[in-house]
């Protein structure tokens, strides 16, 4: 009877000790996700046509990359906000600061195929969209022409028939 | 509309004193009559149609890998960039082998004034087979001409196009390229990218490329890339530098990309500069909150050949990083190496006092000069400062979080090995032996 008491002893003094090194392990796992929490570079990004803006309290860096292995990486150096000028794609981007390098996220510019007619004095059509076109002239359903503009650029036109843009 | 009836009244007295010095010539005064009958009407047509058209798509293209029998609704939207009332048709084609594989939900929107997108979607039915290679479909928007009674429109009309493009692996390997040339400037270092797109059902090995430079036709210097394994379906970059010590001009890069014993070769343009453009200062004078305040914005054209249509774009965020204001000035043309100013308006209505985060773009072609800005906004003053930022080839020290996760695992893993093993050779004996004294007590 003292002997199975005995063991029963040890066998809740060894589950103690395994209790204890589990704790210890969960308490190192909890101080260390505290700690990286605390220094993550936490940074959010907004989008407003080819305009990205990173606004971020702790990261110094933004690594940005066209390519989800980050070949070819771009590193811009942010303040508490920076913005920039990106043609339209997909873009995968990190943070970091001298401590950690923060996860993969990913954000689109969608392209825009956007054109204007401007009638003055002559007529003259404006890309107004964020990519290079190819615009076809078509008179009574018979293609007469094209006219490759690239963003912001004008052509003086002849204002009849039809004018159809396309990215190229 | 003002300017056109003014010529308009102007014409029509014009042709009337003409009309009263002929009036003894019967036949003349006719002709006369008629062809002032027909300038006058080209200007009342002319008056008929609208200042401007515009219209927007915008994804312009959607690109989807193949699968046999796919169903998926894809979204676009219809723009109207100049808000106004207007009516748009929408229309699908598609080459032959995809005929009805697209059914737009809609064949015609209406747009108010206050209306700036609209947001509409399309079904994409995929046949069980195609050939290899790319299908191209369209989503077309054409703005329907207004007409107000009898009177039509005789204008062109502005059409924009969402192409759809899907790619059928082809059944080896194969690929699709392009180039990049980024901070090709004399006496700097320039980065060639080549990225490469996978477009084949096997993955490459080995995927590399060499481009030589060529000037006038004659060869200036042979870059070699890094070689990368590229999956089938996937994207990546090559890479090679080049120190830039050519005078500033157009060049030629004959590409060729080699993937497993196959190549592929094209050519493009590019042009090694001076830093080009500089924006010098922003000047703000006389400012009033609540009024209009002139921007004079000083840019240096440091390339030798004169930039066309450069002008200036000034973006002001709000505290939601949302755009409040988006100016731009006239477009002008810089002579070759000469300083002009830029002027655009801001309309400060409604505008509060505080400090507000903006953005100076000047543009020139496909290129742009930028600067971030901080705008001081005060009762009688607006203060700019200039925040700059810098894009590096290389930084970023931290360690990743992949790094830090197999850190914590093997640290975790070595921990508890460790307590194992301590626990088997001390405790576990130490308690086997103490057990065993007990049992020979």
């Amino acid at each position: 009877m003292e002997e199975k008491i005995n063991i029963e002893i040890k066998k809740k003094r060894k589950m103690n000790k395994h209790i204890k090194i589990i704790a210890l392990q969960i308490v190192f796992l909890a101080v260390v996700f505290f700690a990286v929490y605390a220094i993550y570079p936490k940074t959010s990004v907004k989008i407003s046509g080819n305009a990205v803006s990173f606004n971020s309290n702790n990261a110094e860096v933004i690594i940005i990359s066209e390519n989800p292995d980050f070949s070819n990486p771009r590193y811009l150096d942010i303040e508490k906000n920076t913005s920039i000028i990106l043609k339209p794609g997909t873009y995968y981007w990190k943070p970091s600061n001298n401590y950690i390098e923060g996860l993969k996220n990913e954000f689109t510019i969608e392209t825009e195929v956007g054109m204007k007619i401007e009638r003055e004095n002559e007529s003259e059509l404006v890309n107004v969209g964020n990519v290079k076109i190819n615009v076809t002239r078509s008179k009574s359903g018979m293609m007469v022409g094209h006219i490759i503009l690239e963003p912001n650029a004008s052509k003086k036109i002849e204002d009849k028939g039809e004018y159809a843009g396309r990215q190229i | 509309m003002r300017l056109n009836n003014l010529i308009t009244n102007k014409l029509a007295i014009k042709h009337k004193k003409e009309f009263g010095k002929l009036e003894n010539c019967y036949s003349g005064k006719k002709k006369i009559l008629s062809i002032s009958l027909a300038i006058l009407m080209i200007f009342f047509i002319i008056n008929l149609i609208p200042k401007a058209s515009a219209l927007g798509i915008t994804p312009g293209r959607t690109t989807i890998e193949f699968e046999a029998g796919l169903e998926k609704e894809i979204a676009f939207d219809v723009l109207n960039n100049e808000h106004k009332h207007m009516k748009v048709t929408l229309f699908s084609t598609m080459q032959d082998d995809l005929n009805g594989s697209i059914n737009l939900f809609e064949d015609s929107i209406e747009f108010l004034p206050s209306e700036e997108k609209k947001s509409l979607r399309y079904k994409l039915k995929l046949p069980e087979e195609l050939e290899p290679g790319l299908h191209v479909g369209e989503i077309v928007a054409v703005e329907i001409p207004t007409s107000t009674g009898k009177d039509t429109f005789v204008g062109a009309t502005v059409a924009v196009i969402s192409q759809l493009h899907i790619y059928v692996p082809c059944p080896g390997k194969c690929i699709e390229s392009d180039l990049e040339v980024l901070d090709a400037e004399t006496n700097g270092t320039a980065t060639f990218i080549v990225p490469v797109i996978s477009r084949g059902k096997l993955g490459i090995g080995e995927v590399r490329a060499i481009i030589d430079i060529y000037k006038l036709g004659e060869k200036i210097t042979t870059l070699e890339t890094d070689a990368q394994p590229l999956e089938s379906g996937k994207r990546t970059e090559l890479s090679a530098k080049w120190s830039v010590d050519a005078p500033a001009g157009d060049y030629l890069a004959k590409v060729s990309v080699f993937y497993d014993g196959e190549s592929k070769s094209f050519e493009k343009y590019f042009t090694v500069g001076l830093k080009t453009l500089t924006i010098e200062s922003i000047l703000v004078k006389d400012f009033r909150l609540g009024e209009i305040a002139k921007l004079q914005i000083l840019v240096e054209n440091r390339w030798n050949q004169e930039l066309k249509n450069v002008f200036a774009n000034l973006l002001v965020y709000n505290e939601q990083e949302q755009v409040m204001a988006d100016v731009k000035s006239a477009t002008e043309n810089i002579p070759a190496l000469n300083k002009k100013e830029l002027v655009a308006y801001w309309d400060t209505v409604g505008v509060e006092e505080g400090e507000y985060n903006g953005k100076l773009m000047v543009k020139y072609g496909e290129k742009s000069t930028d600067k971030n800005l901080i705008l001081k906004i005060s009762e009688g003053s607006l203060d700019i400062t200039g925040v700059g930022y810098a894009i590096r080839q290389s930084g970023g020290k931290g360690i990743n979080m992949t790094t830090i996760l197999l850190v914590l695992v093997i640290i975790l893993i070595i921990a508890n090995l460790a307590w194992f093993v301590f626990f088997k050779r001390f405790i576990g004996k130490k308690e086997t032996k103490s057990s065993g004294r007990v049992i020979r007590a």
